[in-house]
């Protein structure tokens, strides 16, 4: 067996600091995703109003948080809403505003999807029946919508959760930070540990996003 | 015959230049079934969306029993409960059971109780022969059987009129009948119904009145037998023609000639 | 991880930019003074959590390292509670810019660049390059070089632009990174391999059979506390902590606690700047 210097993990708080670094990342990305889904829904229905001035807005927007990358969207909320402004805003209050910014985007731009592709007849037939234009939103329009959402949401999810790496550029120490640290402060007693480390890291990425899938995959067959 | 429950008066619907209906003027009183027949393209769907308000008229009025419907009207969603409508196009909505596409308007709209409104939609659904159904979901019906569910659905509203857009138009023959079967059943009972169908056998035996329309306009309107005895106006004995000669040709090509002497 | 420095640029080029249009913050100076530090019971340094042995969390959650023995000296000088915030090489000054730190203590090297965005204060560490050689063969200078021989070198580091510039005569064997580096020495593909000095003083300890012959080589560097650009009571007060502290060797005894397992006992004196005097 190779040594893969995993004897690192069972030093003194080693494994409950990243399991400590995994929570950090998932507090900020779950935060982020349940701000995220009801205003992406919101948004994407927005989107697809007639009106154009609404449109347009929101089309900037979304552009805008696609094109920039995260990285630059963090130090923009983190250092330049200091300097700008004088807002002093935590690291990890920076990186969820930033991933619920982010996540409303991209799930507006799912809903949105989601819902022009809903045939125009189910709006005129729930229309029929006499709904309002609200009502045949919440009980014909969006429940479908949402079916056609979660596998593309889930992948949104777990992006953003493997997205969160980045922030230790802002300070917040999550786990592939705790990793770097256990591997540096034991460069010299435990030269392979990288790769026994980053392989627990993995592992602790899998186990939080294998549930999400699990549950997806249930409620695809659910509502098949 | 009753009194008058829909009025459309000098109704006037284009597509930009494209002049769908021209200053189209007809009643329907209490208990009539009318069935609306003429080429594609003639306006009959048209016709049909104007009066339950999916599409916005130029000019003139649509009334029902003395209300405007208008697509910008406070009272649109008041008056749409009053007409229910069948598709062409198979609109039942896919993520709920065939029991609750037919709760859901009643119960949220309506907001009528759900236990009344359970029992009615079993009923109903029993009438149309699905009532082991109620719990499937729509992919799992066919065509016919869907279309039996709309019209559950659209009367489980408590609609004083009912609007049918082709609806055996996308079926396969073998499952036209069990639909228009439903919908003569609904006749005989004494429903307010305008029909747009091109099964012209089926139309002379349900409908009180046929409206022929052509270029936006109605050519004819009178009985069944007239229209299909004696129709007034060429353009109406060409638009009969066309389904006897299919039927003719397949008999005697001697015997076409003979009627045509 | 180019794609990311010029992510990281773009980023800081981003935020300056938005600080230029929106001029909506009054004249209020970004940085805390010391006595606003004093008031309020606690200072914010920011360090490497991960450059062992300057910076570094230890296993059990402590921060650890030569950096972190002056910063808690600090702290303990101001009698204020240090609050250790893990910056990394790309974000240091903007920490300092904003004022989310007081002082930046993680090996920051002193360039004329950095002096014009934040304020250092005197150093206490030295930086230079150093060329490591197996024993059969130490290299002690670079005059004279045999021209068939080559020098092995990190690519984009210090160590092979200072080599280009100044000894375009050797030939050089470039690699991409550490471990590759270190490959092509133990093989014998270069006679020797040039890079920061720390980095292979610490080669040479930890591996047998190699000693470095140049220790020094160049302009000498050194690290040294910064702070906010402006921030002169903190800055003042930090020269006249390291010229105190000069007094009774605190860096030496630093060195022995954080660095000698490292660097060993041979380098105290020529790493060790006490007292903010280079000598």
């Amino acid at each position: 067996m190779p040594d893969l210097g995993l004897e690192v993990l069972f030093k003194g708080k080693n494994m409950v600091r990243l399991l400590g670094g995994i929570g950090v990342a998932l507090k900020i990305s779950l935060i982020a995703v349940v701000i995220s889904i009801p205003l992406g829904i919101l948004l994407g229905a927005l989107m697809t109003w007639k009106n154009r001035g609404v449109r347009a807005i929101l089309r900037i927007y979304l552009e805008f948080v696609r094109i920039m990358p995260q990285m630059v969207l963090l130090f923009l909320c983190y250092f330049g809403t200091t300097r700008a402004f004088g807002w002093n805003l935590s690291g990890e209050t920076s990186a969820v505003i930033v991933f619920t910014l982010w996540g409303t985007a991209e799930m507006s731009d799912l809903v949105r999807g989601a819902l022009i592709s809903i045939p125009i007849h189910q709006y005129e037939s729930s229309e029929a029946l006499g709904f309002n234009r609200a009502q045949t939103y919440l009980y014909i329009v969006i429940p479908q919508a949402i079916r056609r959402l979660i596998p593309l949401s889930i992948n949104l999810i777990t992006r953003m959760i493997k997205t969160t790496s980045l922030i230790l550029m802002i300070g917040v120490v999550e786990v592939i930070k705790v990793a770097q640290q256990i591997i540096e402060a034991n460069r010299m007693a435990s030269p392979n540990a990288a790769f026994g480390v980053y392989l627990t890291v993995l592992l602790l990425y899998f186990l939080a996003c294998w549930p999400i899938s699990l549950l997806a995959k249930y409620l695809e067959r659910k509502w098949r | 015959m009753g009194e008058i429950l829909l009025s459309v008066e000098n109704v006037t619907k284009s597509y930009g230049k494209n002049v769908v209906l021209d200053d189209m003027s007809f009643q329907v009183r209490q208990g009539e079934v009318i069935v609306v027949v003429g080429p594609s393209g003639c306006g009959k769907s048209t016709l049909l969306r104007c009066i339950n308000a999916l599409e916005p008229i130029q000019s003139g009025k649509i009334k029902l029993n003395g209300e405007i419907v208008n697509p910008d009207g406070k009272n649109l969603t008041q008056l749409r409960q009053k007409i229910g409508m069948v598709f062409q196009s198979y609109d039942l909505f896919p993520h709920l059971s065939v029991l609750n596409n037919i709760m859901i308007a009643p119960c949220k709209v309506q907001k009528r109780k759900k236990d009344e409104v359970q029992k009615e939609a079993y009923a109903l659904l029993e009438r149309v022969n699905l009532k082991e159904k109620a719990d499937s979901y729509p992919r799992e019906l066919s065509g016919g059987q869907k279309q039996r569910v709309a019209i559950v659905r659209a009367l489980c509203m408590h609609p004083e009129i009912l609007l049918f857009d082709e609806v055996t138009a996308a079926l396969d023959p073998e499952m036209v009948r069990e639909v228009l079967d439903v919908i003569l059943g609904l006749a005989d009972s004494g429903k307010t119904m305008i029909i747009v169908t091109h099964e012209m056998q089926f139309a002379r035996a349900i409908a009180d009145r046929i409206l022929f329309l052509d270029g936006g306009k109605i050519v004819e309107n009178g009985s069944p037998e007239d229209f299909f005895e004696h129709p007034k106006t060429e353009r109406a004995r060409k638009f009969l023609h066309t389904f006897e000669f299919n039927r003719i040709k397949q008999v005697h090509h001697s015997e076409c000639e003979e009627q045509n002497a | 991880m180019k794609n990311r420095k010029k992510i990281v640029a773009l980023s800081l080029s981003l935020t300056f930019a938005l600080s230029m249009t929106a001029q909506a913050k009054d004249s209020d100076d970004v940085y805390r003074t010391l006595d606003e530090i004093q008031d309020s019971g606690s200072i914010n340094i920011g360090v490497f959590s991960d450059k062992n042995p300057f910076g570094y969390v230890d296993e059990n959650g402590e921060y650890q390292g030569y950096d972190i023995y002056f910063a808690n000296r600090i702290g303990e000088d101001l009698g204020v509670e240090v609050n250790f915030i893990s910056t990394e090489a790309a974000n240091r000054i903007e920490y300092l810019q904003t004022g989310k730190v007081d002082i930046i203590l993680a090996n920051f090297t002193v360039t004329e660049e950095r002096a014009e965005e934040v304020d250092f204060a005197l150093p206490y560490m030295n930086v230079a390059l150093g060329v490591v050689s197996p024993d059969s063969n130490v290299i002690t200078s670079l005059d004279d070089w045999n021209e068939e021989d080559a020098m092995i070198v990190i690519s984009g580091t210090t160590a092979e632009m200072y080599l280009i510039e100044n000894y375009p005569d050797i030939k050089l064997q470039k690699y991409d990174t550490y471990a590759n580096a270190k490959n092509a020495l133990e093989n014998g593909n270069g006679v020797a391999w040039a890079n920061d000095n720390t980095e292979v003083i610490a080669f040479a300890l930890q591996n047998e059979g190699y000693t470095v012959g140049i220790p020094s080589l160049g302009s000498q560097d050194t690290i040294a506390p910064a702070v906010s650009k402006g921030n002169d009571t903190l800055l003042d007060w930090l020269n006249e902590e390291i010229k105190v502290l000069g007094e009774e060797n605190f860096f030496h005894a630093d060195y022995e606690a954080t660095l000698v397992d490292t660097y060993g006992l041979d380098y105290e004196d020529s790493l060790v700047v006490e007292g903010g005097v280079i000598e």
